[in-house]
């Protein structure tokens, strides 16, 4: 990839947001809200990425920035236009989920034509499309229609085609939907280059691995508002602990009796109450810490390994088998689905008997 | 922008390339183009490629080789091939542009580009006449060296044909992008397109047929009035000779009567009867004509678009030098038994084309140009109005 391919992404008059929403909102035929006031900010040069489940409203969102849906209500800018102009989306690379390039045409007819669309002259399509099939590995296949491609193929193209404008945003809508673990890898060097070139990637995706690979930023969007945001740290803060497994149920109902004098079991703890064996619960350090016990492990709410200590003597003097002792961060998975399930399946998450309240908090917290 | 509108025809044409049935027409259109140059006329008569066509008795100082390939290629070329078979190939081709254009992972990719949704959508449209454009003009170039060589014309104005048909096709394609738009199905932008095209001819056949009994009639009371007229003169003479002859002239300036006719030939009665008849005939005619005279000011005349390449291709003397018929041509016969008069089907004929080549151009283009602008105007509001 030479520098003139993709050349530093260009200042967009002063604001730090590449994307910057203050409300976007869509209601379908009059009744379906899939969109409920999205809040949203997309900082100049990160990768940001856009998750939740299906039905959640990202194709949508996606499709408002580059009016292809018109949104019912919508006030927010990108690279400081407004959304829905026209004119910005010269300076925005896309590719559309289940995309479909007319069959007649080969790879680099693909990339001339819609570079061309995209107003970028005939000299520097010409110089360009060599260079981006060799960026995607499709060198081999510029001149091999596109009907003839597998899906993979069909995806590398597609991104070498959203990068034909040599955008300051680029916007991909599930860009590894059906391309090999070897493919992937190759598309988030391609996403690591354009970050380091300065360009900011939008990246919408379900495949949550993925995105905690590559993203600085994540939104998680649930029913058509933006549950969690922030960076992964943001959001795990406060939910890093130490894991403590123990051998078999039984010493975990002996550390369950052993613990009151050092945690202050909730009443909760009796929520499972129809499987004898099941012991839960939550509780405080005398130091601030929490800890929970869920089965036989037991998580305690510190990055500290010195507070842990006092703990694995409490339980080895109370005849515990420890099976293992590890640090846990919780994944993105585990943030999304607490973001679906309100809570609960991420360690230490409040678990809240009202997922959408939870959520609702979580969405006018926003951003941090 | 520009940059824009030749990607889209550029993209048209990869498209119709990539079409069997594309070079299909174009085949068959040189078949056409080489059936009519393997016919020839000379002072002895017919012949194809090699072999004399002797049954048919017309030789070169009746039909000018020229004017033969002209009306060979208005009537068969444009009329039957072009205007007919071509333009349901055409119709077959590009039906799907607009479904497929706004279908599911494609639309996505042009919407998403800084190029408006009216422009877009207009640009696309207009591509798809491009398969009429490219058809007809080769076509039409492969005519011109035919009526150039063969006939020894060279007819620049045979290229008007190329704007007509494309202007013809563009109504039709216009009623088929605005069904298109709204079912997103190939199949019924098609069928519909072809429904809509068949109750136009409908249209026009009524117009033709309404336009065939008004003529006649109008030329049939023409003819009994001259054949009035000129009795009227001999009677006149003949009273004026008989009261002279008696001593008992007619005052100066006498016009015999209908009655004074009658009474000197009886038969004359029938003529007066049957002229009655005619014109008794065109009045019950006068509301239908009206009626479908307006109806087709609102739909677009397909069958006149074409029909004005013939007018300004082959003029009205032309059409009488065909058709054998001058100023020196003798009163048409009145049966005596009936007062029925015995027109020519080529007299009638003429007038026709008279009457249809009275009809504005502006008529003819301008208020089909407005449908096609309406039906557009409506698919391209829906088309920015959706969400895709």
């Amino acid at each position: 990839m030479s520098d003139q391919t993709l050349a530093p992404a260009r200042a967009s008059g002063g604001s730090e947001w590449a994307i910057d929403l203050a409300a976007v909102g869509k209601i379908y035929k009059g009744k379906i809200h899939a969109l409920k006031g999205i809040q949203m900010r997309v900082r100049e040069g990160e990768v940001f990425g856009l998750l939740g489940p299906n039905g959640a409203g990202k194709s949508t969102l996606v499709k408002i920035l580059m009016t292809v849906i018109r949104p019912s209500q919508c006030k927010g800018t990108m690279l400081g236009e407004p959304v829905g102009s026209k004119h910005v989306l010269r300076r925005i690379g896309y590719l559309p989920e289940h995309h479909r390039f007319p069959g007649y045409l080969t790879g680099a007819q693909v990339l001339d034509f819609y570079a061309a669309l995209n107003e970028v002259p005939r000299s520097v399509r010409k110089a360009r499309i060599p260079e981006l099939l060799e960026l995607v590995g499709m060198q081999d296949w510029g001149t091999t229609r596109v009907s003839r491609y597998s899906k993979g193929m069909r995806q590398r193209v597609g991104i070498a085609q959203a990068l034909m404008n040599d955008p300051d945003i680029v916007l991909l809508d599930e860009p590894t939907d059906g391309v090999d673990p070897v493919g992937r890898r190759d598309i988030r060097e391609i996403l690591a280059e354009l970050k380091r070139r300065g360009k900011t990637v939008f990246l919408n995706s379900h495949l949550l691995s993925e995105l905690e690979m590559v993203c600085d930023r994540v939104s998680i969007l649930v029913h058509g508002e933006v549950a969690r945001q922030g960076t992964i740290d943001e959001l795990t803060a406060g939910q890093e602990c130490y894991e403590i497994e123990l051998a078999g149920e039984e010493s975990a109902k002996q550390l369950a009796a052993s613990l009151p004098g050092m945690v202050r079991f909730d009443e909760t703890g009796a929520e499972n109450a129809g499987l004898a064996k099941r012991v839960g619960g939550r509780g405080e350090l005398a130091t601030g810490e929490w800890v929970e016990v869920d089965h036989a492990m037991l998580r305690v709410g510190t990055t500290d390994a010195a507070a842990v200590q006092p703990i694995i003597d409490k339980v080895r003097a109370h005849g515990g088998v420890i099976k293992s002792i590890r640090p846990k961060r919780p994944s993105l998975e585990d943030l999304f689905m607490a973001a679906v399930d309100g809570g609960g399946a991420a360690p230490g998450a409040k678990s809240s008997k009202n997922p959408k309240r939870d959520m609702k908090a979580a969405a006018k917290g926003g951003d941090s | 922008m520009i940059t824009q509108t030749i990607a889209l025809f550029v993209d048209a044409y990869r498209e119709l390339n990539a079409k069997k049935l594309f070079w299909i027409t174009m085949l068959l259109s040189g078949l056409v183009v080489l059936i009519y140059a393997a016919i020839g006329i000379d002072e002895e008569g017919v012949s194809i490629l090699w072999f004399r066509i002797g049954f048919i008795p017309v030789t070169s100082e009746q039909i000018p080789p020229a004017m033969l390939y002209k009306s060979l290629f208005v009537n068969l070329g444009l009329g039957i091939w072009l205007t007919w078979i071509a333009t349901v190939l055409a119709l077959i081709s590009t039906a799907g542009i607009i479904p497929e254009m706004i279908s599911g992972g494609s639309i996505e990719m042009l919407l998403s580009k800084p190029i408006s949704r009216t422009r877009l959508f207009l640009t696309k449209y207009a591509t798809g006449l491009l398969f009429a454009g490219l058809q007809v003009a080769a076509f039409t170039t492969a005519s011109f060296l035919v009526i150039g060589i063969r006939g020894g014309a060279w007819e620049p104005g045979l290229f008007l044909a190329i704007p007509l048909v494309v202007v013809f096709f563009s109504y039709l394609f216009g009623v088929c992008a605005l069904v298109g738009v709204l079912t997103r199905s190939t199949i019924a932008a098609l069928l519909l397109t072809l429904l809509f095209w068949f109750m136009c001819f409908v249209l026009n056949f009524g117009d033709a047929i309404v336009m065939g009994i008004r003529v006649s009639n109008e030329a049939r009371v023409d003819a009994y009035t001259t054949s009035i007229e000129t009795k009227r003169a001999d009677t006149t003479k003949i009273l004026t000779a008989r009261h002279t002859n008696q001593g008992d002239p007619l005052p100066a300036g006498y016009v015999a009567t209908d009655e004074d006719i009658i009474g000197l030939t009886p038969w004359a009665s029938l003529v007066f009867e049957q002229r009655t008849k005619s014109e008794e005939m065109l009045d019950a005619l006068r509301p239908w004509a009206r009626g479908v005279y307006m109806a087709k000011t609102v739909i677009p005349k397909t069958g006149e678009t074409i029909g004005l390449l013939e007018r300004w291709l082959i003029s009205m003397a032309d059409l009488k030098t065909a058709n054998q018929i001058d100023e020196t041509h003798e009163a048409p016969k009145i049966d005596k038994d009936t007062g029925e008069i015995e027109m020519e089907d080529s007299e009638v004929s003429l007038r026709a084309q008279e009457v249809i080549r009275s009809r504005p151009v502006w008529w003819v283009l301008g208020t089909s140009l407005l449908f096609e602008g309406v039906v557009l105007g409506i698919a391209a509001l829906v088309f920015r109005r959706r969400d895709h």
